[in-house]
């Protein structure tokens, strides 16, 4: 792709939102405008009261003057508040927008793209770097609007009354504006520069701290401190070298500023001695550039608000070009309800370059309860997740009533599912929301028989709250079975005709669990269920028991013909008899 | 992090007198260069103020006299003024940023130093990311206060303070008109304060719930989409975005406002200015110059105004990041050491449990009185389920805990009452997770002790077999080694753990097996370093491979956290108990699998 086309694509998404509120800009530049104009004629006024000054009039002679500053100060403020109140208020919109879009992306990303990036970058993609492509939009927009339009116009009037001194003020100018921008670059090497060593001394730290048995169990406190030590001065070391030049900007600017006045008291005096201009003219030249110095520097910001916004732009770009990598197609089967098989023909499916799944055949027809166990990372999870759609299935290998998965739509497609995971992610919010959180309609009533079923309706009837209790972030408020159960109620509340429980029992107690499975059993008639469990004792009674290694299928079959074949099942069911033997004792 | 974004939402005070007590003790050390800095700051300030007047002089002095010459020369000394003025704010500056570099590095070495003596319990209640930000952002925080903060506003109003003589001196009754308007800008800033920090404040709680919910759906998106509930969970992300987004909105208002006011009122006195001093003139009690110098001051006037308002807010976010961090420094360490401390500067190695009981929390008793000893020389094997209280017994031995009822002793003497270190120095620790620092072989070798010389590493490596494989590699035991070990493999770990271990030469050897399955070849090697590291000391192995059980001196059978039988391997097998059962629970698939 050629360059500029990049640049054009990387603003594309901006221009969109520009245009979308144009209306704002348009008027916000008209403010700008006339606020400047407005503020930039009291220099010039101040000249003529001092040239009448000069010439001997008194108070009452330039009280005309002294009230047109007043007025044109209030009008130009007004205008300076339309100016804040749209270009600003409409880059707050624009970063609403481009939140929310990239919010909306990030719904529909796959799990590819959440395993393969850190959710602290994601984070600081809707956070710091949609806050600098507005900085960027707003206050960057605002300020160089501002800066280039106060520029011009002072220098009309500038000229207009002296252009040979205008030339001989100007001078120092740009010499300002390039010290700016060659100290700012300094700072910048220098600054990114400490930035990568901060990065070295927070990766030290965190992994002194994540390690910290061993630094404990070999006495290296002292020797970690001193090399904490070592880091944190090489840090404060390159810290020194940059504010070396960082201390220089502001004294620099105000020495460069003031060479502006020292360039008008020279050769403005020497044209008021000379005659050629009056002393108002003098006086006014010194307010003009004192209303310029401000400008020149907010130049310098701007460019570096632009260096940073849109690499941030680029970053959230990415993002967005980032395509979903599961999708429904154009002409997806809808509004159809599971009723006849799910079946696995020939799958294999690879993660991350590693081959998870091989050569899985395996057919369950509908009402039917599956058992899944074998040892972990076996690929249990992954067999059952594929029903789900979680990842993208090869096609031609995972047929829901015959249809290839791939054509069924998403939407239909996981309305048919009740999934509850191992581990299961509860939301900070209350426990009836999180119990309802797939279902459409917030009937009271199921959501108690939901809980019954999943037995966890009498402890939450015992909370202060009740079903109204907030969970906290993760649910980190329950217990891991308590979890468990919530999750599993959350699964049942909508009547799924597939549920599949990921190994969903293993943090309750083998009590409650017993109590889950006899309720659960009416509920499991009705449906097509898939059971992982790694206590064989959960999934012993079901139709078909697939006991999966490394990634394929062992061995399949009912319980009795599993223990009869006296193969790994068979092993493993004895094993776990002892367990529970050894548990009692 | 997602604590993180929590923590945002307390939001103290800006100014809290105890706090910036207790900051300012950490600029103690400085305050020879804190005094030059503020002596630099005062003449600096003095020279900017001298230049309006050097104006004044010119414009009465020569341009009115029509001299040219004496303009000449006022315009000299207006630059070397302002080159002076230069290097004295120079100096300030560069003094005032190093005293924040230097303040900055002591801070950060007190929390880090803080942290290497805290209890481990500690560490388990406390995310690492969390501790991390204290010791890295937070305390940049504080640096900002100090270099840029602190000393700046004591110039702001020094500069306030020398405008105001100034124009005194110029004259007292037009610099009287002229404060004249200081109430309206007192009372405009206040407003303008109050309201902004109302908003900010909101502003900051509405975008940590924002990242809170960003955070958490991003953390759950799976469950999200398995249940389809993207366009609701977009709805609510939505409903915040738009709470954030009114109160930035209404933020803008203010500043919208503010802005433009204090542009007035610079305006109105301008005018009040030129229509008193016109008067004055005719008068002649005001000269022509001293009008001009009077509006170059007013003009002065409202920047450290302007600027002392900016302060605030790294005042306000410096207070709270003190907050977190005296916070941090004010948590005690729990494994205190005994009153009577015994010197222990050699070991035998014999290791004695006597009715030890120990829980994390009160209620739930992890070892229950557990006896048993170690003789010297001996290997002994725990074995038993998960929790049944095998890593917990390592824990305390190491002190990482203490333990509630009975005592742990090593030679006899009671282990609370030997220093931590000097016991450590006596022990060697194997953990079933191996971690593996940044650095090089060699570094994680020897750690810290820069006294095993390059010699002893090698010969550690050696006897573990992994130095061949090291050699090949370019740098050989300087070859780099990436964070947590990225770049080897689960057995090249465990053999550099030996090393490590072997490096020290331990008296006792505390060792958690690892459970993870490699490759026959790896496991082999892993048995020959496993024998070499156990060869002449006292030994206890949480074990999990069949062939260190059968080799051990005596097994420990561990069982809901009692200890239930102790015996060799074909001793515990004939009593058909619970170890007969782990046995056979957890060798039998391993034996099936062997003759697969």
């Amino acid at each position: 792709m050629p360059v500029s086309n990049v640049k054009e694509s990387r603003f594309s998404r901006i221009r969109v939102y520009l245009r979308r509120y144009r209306k704002y800009l348009i008027w916000g530049g008209l403010a700008t405008v006339l606020s400047n104009s407005l503020m930039l004629i009291n220099p010039f006024i101040l000249k003529l009261s001092f040239d009448e000054i000069e010439n001997g009039a008194g108070s009452s002679d330039i009280l005309k003057y002294v009230l047109a500053i007043i007025i044109l100060a209030i009008l130009a403020g007004l205008f300076r508040f339309m100016m804040r109140r749209t270009i600003i208020w409409m880059s707050r919109k624009v970063e609403f927008d481009l939140r929310s879009d990239l919010f909306n992306h990030l719904l529909k990303l796959g799990q590819n793209f959440y395993n393969n990036t850190k959710t602290g970058d994601i984070m600081a993609r809707s956070t710091n770097d949609v806050e600098a492509v507005r900085m960027m939009v707003g206050p960057g927009i605002m300020h160089i609007a501002n800066a280039s339009l106060s520029a011009i116009i002072a220098i009309a009037f500038m000229v207009y009354m002296s252009p040979k001194l205008t030339l001989y003020s100007l001078l120092p100018l740009p010499i300002l504006s390039f010290a700016v921008n060659k100290l700012g670059m300094m700072v910048h090497t220098r600054f990114s520069k400490i930035q990568e060593y901060f990065a070295v001394l927070t990766s030290r730290v965190q992994e002194n701290l994540a390690g910290i048995r061993v630094v404990r169990a070999y006495n290296q406190e002292e020797p970690s401190i001193d090399d904490f030590a070592g880091h944190n001065l090489k840090y404060i070391e390159l810290n020194k070298s940059m504010i070396k030049v960082q201390a220089m900007f502001f004294p620099i600017l105000f020495m460069l500023a003031g060479s502006i006045n020292l360039v008008v008291l020279y050769f403005g005096g020497s044209e008021v001695i000379e005659g050629n201009i009056s002393l108002g003219t003098l006086v006014a030249f010194f307010a003009y550039l004192a209303m310029l110095i401000w400008p020149m520097i907010a130049m310098g910001w701007v460019v570096s608000l632009y260096q940073r916004g849109t690499a941030s732009l680029e970053r959230i770009n990415n993002v967005f070009n980032t395509e979903p990598s599961v999708y429904s197609e154009p002409n997806a089967v809808k509004d159809r309800q599971f009723h006849d098989s799910i079946e696995y023909r020939n799958l294999t499916f690879s993660y991350n370059g590693r081959a998870n799944l091989r050569n899985i055949n395996l057919k369950i027809n509908a009402g039917q309860t599956v058992g899944v166990v074998g040892p972990t990372a076996s690929g249990k999870t992954t067999l059952v997740s594929l029903i789900g759609r979680l990842h993208p299935v090869p096609r031609n290998s995972l047929f829901i009533d015959g249809i290839d998965i791939n054509d069924w739509d998403l939407k239909t497609l996981r309305s048919q599912i009740g999934f509850v995971a191992q581990e299961p992610f509860l939301f900070s919010d209350s426990l009836n929301r999180n119990i309802l959180f797939g279902a459409d309609h917030s009937d009271e009533a199921v959501v108690k028989a939901a809980a019954q079923t999943a037995v966890i309706d009498e402890e939450i009837l015992e909370f202060p709250n009740q079903y109204e209790t907030m969970l906290g972030e993760r649910g980190i408020t329950l217990s891991g079975g308590q979890k468990q159960r919530v999750a599993i109620a959350r699964a049942i509340v909508t009547d799924p005709p597939i549920l599949i429980l990921d190994d969903a029992t293993s943090a309750v107690d083998t009590q409650t669990e017993h109590q889950i499975n006899q309720r659960l059993k009416g509920e499991l008639k009705r449906r097509t269920a898939i059971i992982i469990s790694h206590r064989v004792s959960a999934v012993k009674d079901a139709d078909l028991i697939v006991y999966m290694e490394d990634g394929a299928i062992a061995e399949t079959g009912a319980h009795e013909e599993l223990m009869e074949k006296d193969g790994r099942y068979a092993a493993l069911y004895r094993a776990q008899l002892l367990a529970e033997e050894l548990d009692r004792m | 992090m997602a604590e993180n974004y929590h923590e945002e939402e307390a939001l103290g005070k800006a100014y809290d007198s105890r706090l910036m007590k207790r900051l300012l003790k950490y600029a103690r050390p400085y305050r020879w260069s804190l005094i030059s800095a503020i002596i630099l700051l005062i003449s600096g300030s003095a020279l900017q103020l001298l230049l309006p007047v050097m104006v004044q002089i010119g414009i009465d002095n020569y341009i009115a006299d029509k001299d040219l010459s004496g303009l000449f020369h006022i315009t000299l000394v207006y630059a070397g003024i302002l080159f002076t003025a230069f290097l004295l704010s120079y100096g300030q500056m560069y003094i005032t940023m190093y005293i924040g570099q230097k303040v900055q590095y002591d801070i950060r070495m007190e929390i880090f130093r803080h942290l290497q003596k805290l209890h481990l319990q500690f560490f388990d209640k406390n995310p690492v990311g969390r501790l991390v930000t204290r010791v890295t952002n937070d305390v940049s925080v504080l640096d900002e206060m100090f270099s840029s903060g602190l000393v700046s506003v004591f110039g702001d109003l020094i500069t306030l303070v020398g405008i105001v003589i100034a124009m005194l001196y110029y004259d007292w009754q037009l610099a009287l008109l002229t404060f004249a308007v200081l109430p309206l800008l007192i009372v405009a800033t206040m407003i303008f304060r109050r309201k902004v920090r109302g908003v900010y404040r909101e502003v900051r709680t509405r975008l940590a719930r924002l990242n809170a919910f960003t955070q958490e759906h991003v953390t759950g998106i799976s469950v999200i989409q398995m249940f389809n509930r993207e366009k609701a969970t977009f709805g609510r992300y939505n409903e915040i975005n738009t709470d954030l987004r009114s109160a930035h909105l209404r933020g803008i208002y203010y500043y919208a406002i503010f802005f433009p006011v204090v542009e007035i009122i610079s305006a109105f006195s301008l005018a009040l200015l030129l229509y008193y001093g016109s008067g004055d003139i005719l008068a002649a009690t005001l000269t022509f110059g001293e009008l001009v110098a009077f509006i170059q001051l007013v003009e002065r006037f409202y920047h450290p105004i302007r600027d002392l308002a900016e302060k605030y807010n790294i005042l306000q976010s410096s207070m709270a990041a003190s907050e977190r961090i005296f916070n941090l420094l004010d948590t005690e360490p729990k494994v205190v050491k005994h009153a009577e401390p015994v010197e222990f500067p050699e070991t035998r190695g014999k290791i004695e449990f006597d009715k030890v009981c120990f829980s994390y929390n009160t209620d739930e008793w992890v070892l229950k009185d557990v006896s048993f000893t170690v003789e010297p020389g001996e290997k002994v094997a725990i074995v038993g389920a998960t929790g049944a209280g095998k890593t917990s017994m390592l824990s305390l031995l190491f002190r990482f805990y203490d333990y509630q009822k009975g005592s742990i002793r090593i030679d006899g003497t009671d282990i609370q009452r030997i220093p931590v270190e000097q016991m450590r120095r006596h022990m060697g620790l194997v953990l079933q997770d191996v971690f593996i620092f940044s650095g090089d072989y060699a570094g994680n070798v020897r750690l810290g002790r820069e006294d095993i010389p390059d010699e002893k590493v090698i010969e550690a490596l050696e006897k573990v077999n992994l130095y061949r494989f090291i050699r090949e590699s370019e740098g050989g035991i300087r070859a780099e080694v990436k964070e947590r070990g990225a770049t080897l493999s689960t057995g090249q770990k465990q053999l550099l753990s030996f090393a490590r271990a072997l490096a020290f030469n331990p008296d006792i050897l505390i060792l958690d097996e690892a459970t993870s399955s490699v490759d026959t070849a790896t496991e082999k090697m892993i048995q020959d370093a496993l024998e070499v590291l156990l060869k002449g000391r006292t030994a206890i192995i949480i074990a999990h491979r069949l062939s260190t059980i059968e080799k051990a001196d005596k097994i420990l059978v561990m069982h809901h956290g009692e200890l239930r039988e102790i015996g060799k391997h074909q001793e515990l097998l004939d009593r058909k108990g619970i170890y007969y059962r782990l046995h056979q629970m957890q060798f039998k698939q391993e034996m099936m699998k062997a003759a697969v």
